[in-house]
């Protein structure tokens, strides 16, 4: 740990607020950050940290309240403005080009990169920069496109911090990290903060953020709650600060495994780079977790099982009948219903009302010869909402109106209570969705496990493996390594994803 | 919207006025806007001058109503509709000497089936619409001017002038339009498929993730588009009674135009023909006020553009869609 | 020793200066199609005298380079707009715009009447960039809607009529012949080429256009100043086009109220050629010149070796075909699943017999 209080504040936030229509999102955050410190922003969903971060790299104006970095008081109108006054910034989102080289990532919108290119200079940089990273395996000439997910989030970061920027924020970093490589980036971070340069760094792992930050600032409702040293700090009081409450966490149910027949057998399964053959049979009503870091292969299963993975060989059968690999509309007509990660972009049709997105893949069921039945539709999206959780009078709001868990709540809504669907795959099912809707999340898994259905998910996630799986397989490099059943702990669990011996 | 701040905003309780009613409204103050200077205009209150209107719509007007299919979809817009009217016009003024019924099956199937080909390349291949329809639009140009070695086609039979009348009046194609936009309406609306369109342009990775029928669906937009072009494409050839190869004149543009200035979202999973309709309508009325008012050719197309612009500004800024 | 060493470093600096100036790597497909098309059509050209039956002359490589000058800067505006994920299909309206308005004001002095004909051009791309780049509308409705708009423009300057250029000084002087195969105007054009591709691959503009096109979101983030950027984008296009258009207008002494979809067609197919993708994000000046050059060529070959008209609009068509083919995402994807068919079946068999 670097040491605390090293200098005077560099940053000091005073009485921030921002309100979106009318709505607030932060109505009253302060906090100060020394020069050197490592600041964790800690809340869950909707509790303002995103939008905190936004107004601090200059991608929102406040609406009222103060930023005052090094003694002056800041506007920040723009990214651009953001950088001059020394802010660096990770974004939430994946931010890099991948039609550009790395390199040229690097320099895209540095404000010390000269106007005419200076190549030589400018790759020897960068090279420094990746190195100091662990990153001695990418070239700065290699197209960004040719990186896996991981390494492009390790080149953003890289990028940040070889900015010199006095404040470096870096908002959900490590979402996408191995053990190993979060063990560089926590170092790199904490060689920059040892420059004097101040962190801000918001994640929702909270083990990460007390062993990383100095100091944590909690949110809750738009308003910081607390703020105090991280040294002491557990992550049962910080998730209690964050929630008001102490979170409640329900007492896994191993259900009963049901008639074998109704099982889906996966054989030798493979997908070139990704997966080398992958061999399951999940019965029904038992919950089947993949545990795998990004890159494991473990979301590759699922992928590849929902015919998404157009070069995956093998075969799968779903009680009995196969299942057709490389074709999505084949695979759903298999009885595959499969929940992605990337709820925006490959999930939800986020323009369009609930109703709509609850009922889009049962719409031949709903209607007849072709036509739809509206009150049929209707009565379906009703019940499915119910029994989803999901409040009724939202059905006729664009599901992109609505808050991470509600959004995730009809996205697995849409594979319940449909005749059709014999397995739900599930990868990552609770990312970016709060405490409380992945309790509830976990409950309608809970339930249709317990309907007879197989339910398989991937995740990254130590609590929610453990909390929701009933076997557990972990994965590793595109192949399982082991298959836990009835108790086993994360630390176990752990060893297999990481590779355990080599790292530890 | 992007992160979780947008749902944050939106999820609160407070309404604004629903964007449908805000639409509406616009809607109804540029009509005052351009209704006024119309039914100030001598002689364009008369009944004569309301057929010339819908006359002049019908045209464009039923390959737009089709277009507004393919854009809904998700596939933007074909550039080789006037080519495929072309050919189509070709096709069916040299099979008059089978009998009109023949020789408009010969048209429509041809204009389907040129449309669904380009389709299935957008759906199946997920192929860049405007690369595919402009290579299209070379390959069925170039066919055309080939197989009728570049002169004009003269029907062999005079069937065809049937599709001249004019019931009440009215020339028949206004009638198609009509019927044609009820049943493109009603498809989007009211049936699996239609409401598929929506989904797939709204998001097609989505989509196919979920397992819905992109393919299928895109080639069922375009071939119902393409039986909208054919059909524009024989009424033409009927009109003219013969048929070049420029025969399609600015028609692929002219399209678009009148489902851009219907509202429909060139980014797919909004829009309807029956705003379709209204905008090839309001092209029209405008063109006609501008002429009954002595400008000539030069300011209509001028102030078309414009009336584009403005409602494509309009719609956009309205949806607060295209945050990239 | 050292003399090689040199040598091999001169290679290795030229292959890399130029990879990057036509746009990196060699590797794929995607990115040696203006190289390749180039070579084809001009393999293709030096081998039509074996059709035409008679020698090529300068005289024919003097037209190719017109027809070069006529599309080149018209091309070059759309491809750096497409570079940069947009698509500005209002530079045909601008082209015709500049040649009407420097045709009408350049009587006596042609240099003023480009500067009245670039001005509107920059102004007109100037005004588009700011709506698309303020409200973020997407570029191809409003390009559209102002393309119209421009084409009504001029049909009411010239009251739908061509309009004749008097000024034969000024006619003769930008089809003059430079060394046998150039004129002012090709030169020109292929200044305007060269000094895109100097600025764009020399300094950090190069980077953040294709930043903006690759990934907008991403590109903001980084600090990009998109916003600017884009408004520079579309000031550049209608300049461009303007300018081609007023030399057009010269060239022919006279200038068409409207010029059809045709030139526009054409020269998103010259940057498609060049390596350009409609999705944005790739491509680079000297892969729009090859594109440029390949159909400035293909239409010369047919003149010189009298083919059909339609043999030209069929050779586009298999020409973007092949572009179709190569950048489809799902050809490749259904490639990849025709294999991994005949895998799975040749895996499954020694597997299903080894088992007992």
């Amino acid at each position: 740990m670097s040491q605390p209080e090293r200098g005077g504040p560099l940053l000091r936030v005073e009485g921030l607020a921002h309100a979106f229509n009318g709505v607030p999102a932060v109505q009253q955050v302060s906090f100060t950050v020394g020069a050197g410190q490592i600041h964790g922003l800690c809340g869950h969903n909707g509790a303002g940290k995103s939008t905190v971060v936004k107004m601090l790299s200059g991608q929102l104006a406040p609406d009222r309240g103060r930023i005052v970095i090094g003694g002056e008081t800041v506007e920040l109108r723009g990214r651009q403005a953001a950088q001059r006054a020394g802010v660096a910034l990770v974004d939430q989102e994946l931010s890099v080009v991948p039609a550009l080289t790395v390199l040229d990532n690097m320099l895209l919108g540095d404000l010390g990169v000269p106007f005419v290119n200076r190549r030589r200079a400018a790759a020897a940089r960068c090279r420094r920069i990746l190195d100091d990273l662990g990153l001695e395996r990418i070239d700065p000439d290699q197209p960004l496109s040719a990186l896996g997910i991981g390494e492009r989030q390790l080149v953003e970061i890289a990028k940040a911090l070889g900015q010199n920027a006095r404040l470096v924020i870096l908002d959900e970093p490590t979402a996408t990290f191995s053990d190993a490589e979060s063990r560089h980036v926590f170092a790199a971070i904490r060689r920059v903060a040892a420059t004097g340069c101040s962190v801000v760094f918001v994640s929702h792992r909270l083990a990460e953020v007390l062993d990383l930050c100095d100091v944590v600032t909690v949110l809750r409702d738009g308003r910081d709650v607390a703020t105090g040293p991280a040294a002491g700090l557990t992550v049962d009081e910080l998730i209690t600060r964050m929630l008001g409450e102490t979170s409640h966490r329900p007492s896994a149910a191993r259900g009963p495994a049901q008639d074998p027949a109704h099982a889906l057998r996966i054989e030798n399964l493979r997908v070139p780079g990704r997966l080398g053959g992958f061999t399951l049979t999940a019965p029904a009503g038992r919950v089947h977790a993949l545990a795998g870091q990004l890159g494991s292969g473990a979301s590759d299963v699922l992928r590849a099982l929902a015919g998404l993975h157009p070069g995956a060989t093998g075969t799968a059968e779903l009680r009995g009948r196969p299942v057709p690999l490389r074709d999505p509309v084949r695979a759903a007509r298999g009885g595959v219903a499969f929940v992605s990660g990337d709820r925006k972009s490959e999930g939800l049709f986020l323009g369009k009302p609930s109703a709509w997105n609850l009922v889009a893949t049962r719409l031949p069921a709903l209607g007849r010869a072709g036509v739809l039945r509206p009150g049929h539709e209707r009565r379906a999206a009703r019940a499915l909402a119910e029994r989803s959780g999901l409040p009724g009078e939202r059905l006729d709001d664009p599901v992109g109106t609505l808050s991470g868990g509600n959004q995730q709540k009809v996205f697995v809504g849409r594979c319940l209570e449909n005749a059709d669907v014999l397995a739900l795959l599930l990868d990552e099912p609770t990312r970016g969705v709060d405490v409380g809707g992945r309790a509830a999340i976990h409950r309608l898994l809970r339930q249709a496990a317990d309907s007879g259905l197989v339910v398989i998910f991937a995740s990254t996630e130590l609590e929610e493996l453990l909390e929701l799986g009933d076997v557990i397989v972990t994965m590793r490099d595109g192949r399982m390594v082991g298959r836990h059943e009835g108790d086993v702990d994360g630390a176990l669990l752990m060893r297999d994803m990481t590779g355990g011996a080599e790292h530890a | 919207m992007t992160a979780e701040t947008g749902a944050v905003a939106a999820d609160g309780s407070a309404r604004r006025w629903p964007p449908r009613v805000v639409t509406a409204g616009l809607a109804v103050i540029l009509l005052a806007l351009l209704l006024i200077p119309a039914v100030t205009t001598p002689r364009f209150l008369t009944l004569d001058n309301a057929r010339a209107i819908l006359a002049s719509a019908a045209f464009v007007g039923i390959t737009s109503v089709g277009a507004t299919m393919v854009m809904i979809a998700g596939s933007g817009v074909s550039l080789a509709t006037s080519q495929i009217a072309t050919v189509v016009a070709m096709f069916f003024l040299g099979t008059q000497h089978l009998g009109l019924g023949a020789a408009l099956l010969i048209a429509l199937a041809a204009g389907v089936a040129l449309n669904a080909f380009q389709g299935a390349v957008i759906g199946y291949w997920k192929a860049d619409p405007i690369v595919l329809t402009i290579a299209g639009g070379f390959a069925i140009g170039g066919a055309a001017t080939w197989f009728s070695g570049g002169t004009t086609v003269y029907p062999g039979a005079r069937g065809f002038e049937v599709l001249n009348a004019t019931p009440l009046g009215l020339p028949l194609a206004v009638y198609v339009l009509l019927a044609v936009t009820v049943v493109v309406e009603w498809t989007l609306r009211r049936t699996t498929a239609g409401r598929q369109m929506y989904l797939v342009g709204e998001n097609r990775a989505a989509a196919r993730a979920a397992g819905l029928p992109v393919g299928r669906v895109t080639v069922l937009a375009w071939a119902v588009s393409g039986a909208c072009v054919a059909l524009t494409g024989v009424f033409l050839a009927s009109f003219t009674t013969s048929a070049t190869v420029t025969l399609g004149g600015t028609l692929t543009l002219d399209a678009i135009a009148a489902v851009l200035v219907g509202g429909t979202a060139i980014s797919g999973g909004h829009g309807s023909a029956v705003r379709t309709l209204g905008g090839a309508v309001l092209i029209s009325v405008i063109s006609d006020v501008l002429l009954l008012r002595g400008y000539s050719t030069g300011v209509q197309i001028l102030v078309k553009g414009v009336l584009v612009l403005t409602v494509v500004l309009v719609v956009h800024v309205r949806s607060g869609r295209g945050r990239r | 020793m050292t003399g090689q060493m040199t040598g091999q470093m001169i290679g290795r600096m030229t292959r890399r200066v130029i990879g990057r100036m036509i746009g990196r790597s060699w590797g794929r497909p995607e990115h040696a199609m203006p190289a390749i098309s180039l070579l084809l059509v001009l393999a293709a050209f030096a081998c039509s005298p074996l059709l035409s039956g008679r020698p090529l002359e300068a005289f024919d490589v003097y037209n190719a380079s017109q027809g070069f000058a006529q599309l080149g800067l018209l091309a070059l505006a759309i491809g750096i707009t497409m570079i940069a994920g947009e698509f500005d299909l209002s530079v045909a309206g601008t082209y015709a715009l500049g040649g009407m308005l420097a045709v009408q004001t350049g009587a006596h002095s042609p240099v003023m009447g480009v500067l009245a004909a670039v001005a509107a051009g920059a102004a007109v791309g100037a005004v588009q960039g700011g709506l698309i780049a303020r409200l973020r509308v997407p570029s191809l409705p409003v390009t559209l809607a102002t393309y119209i708009a421009l084409l009504g423009l001029t049909y009411t300057m010239s009251g739908g009529l061509s309009v004749t250029y008097a000024n034969a000084d000024a006619t003769l002087w930008v089809d003059q012949q430079i060394a046998g195969v150039l004129s002012p105007r090709s030169l020109l054009t292929l200044v305007a080429f060269l000094l895109a591709a100097v600025v764009l691959g020399g300094t950090k503009l190069g980077r953040e256009l294709r930043a903006i096109g690759g990934d907008r979101r991403a590109s903001r983030v980084a600090g990009v100043g998109v916003d600017r950027r884009i408004v520079g984008i579309f000031t550049l296009s209608g300049t461009l086009a303007a300018l081609g258009g007023a030399l057009l207008g010269y060239s022919y002494a006279s200038a068409n109220p409207d010029p059809g979809l045709q030139p526009l067609i054409l020269a998103i197919v010259a940057a498609l050629l060049g390596g350009v993708s409609l999705a944005g994000g790739r491509g680079a000046p000297l892969g729009l010149l090859a594109g440029t050059l390949s159909v400035a060529l293909l239409a010369q070959i047919v003149a010189v070796t009298a083919l059909p008209d339609f043999s030209t609009q069929l050779l586009y068509a298999a020409l973007l075909a092949v572009i179709v083919a190569v950048e489809s995402p799902g050809l490749r994807q259904a490639i990849e699943r025709l294999r991994a068919r005949r895998t799975g079946s040749t895996a499954m068999t020694p597997s299903q017999g080894g088992r007992p």
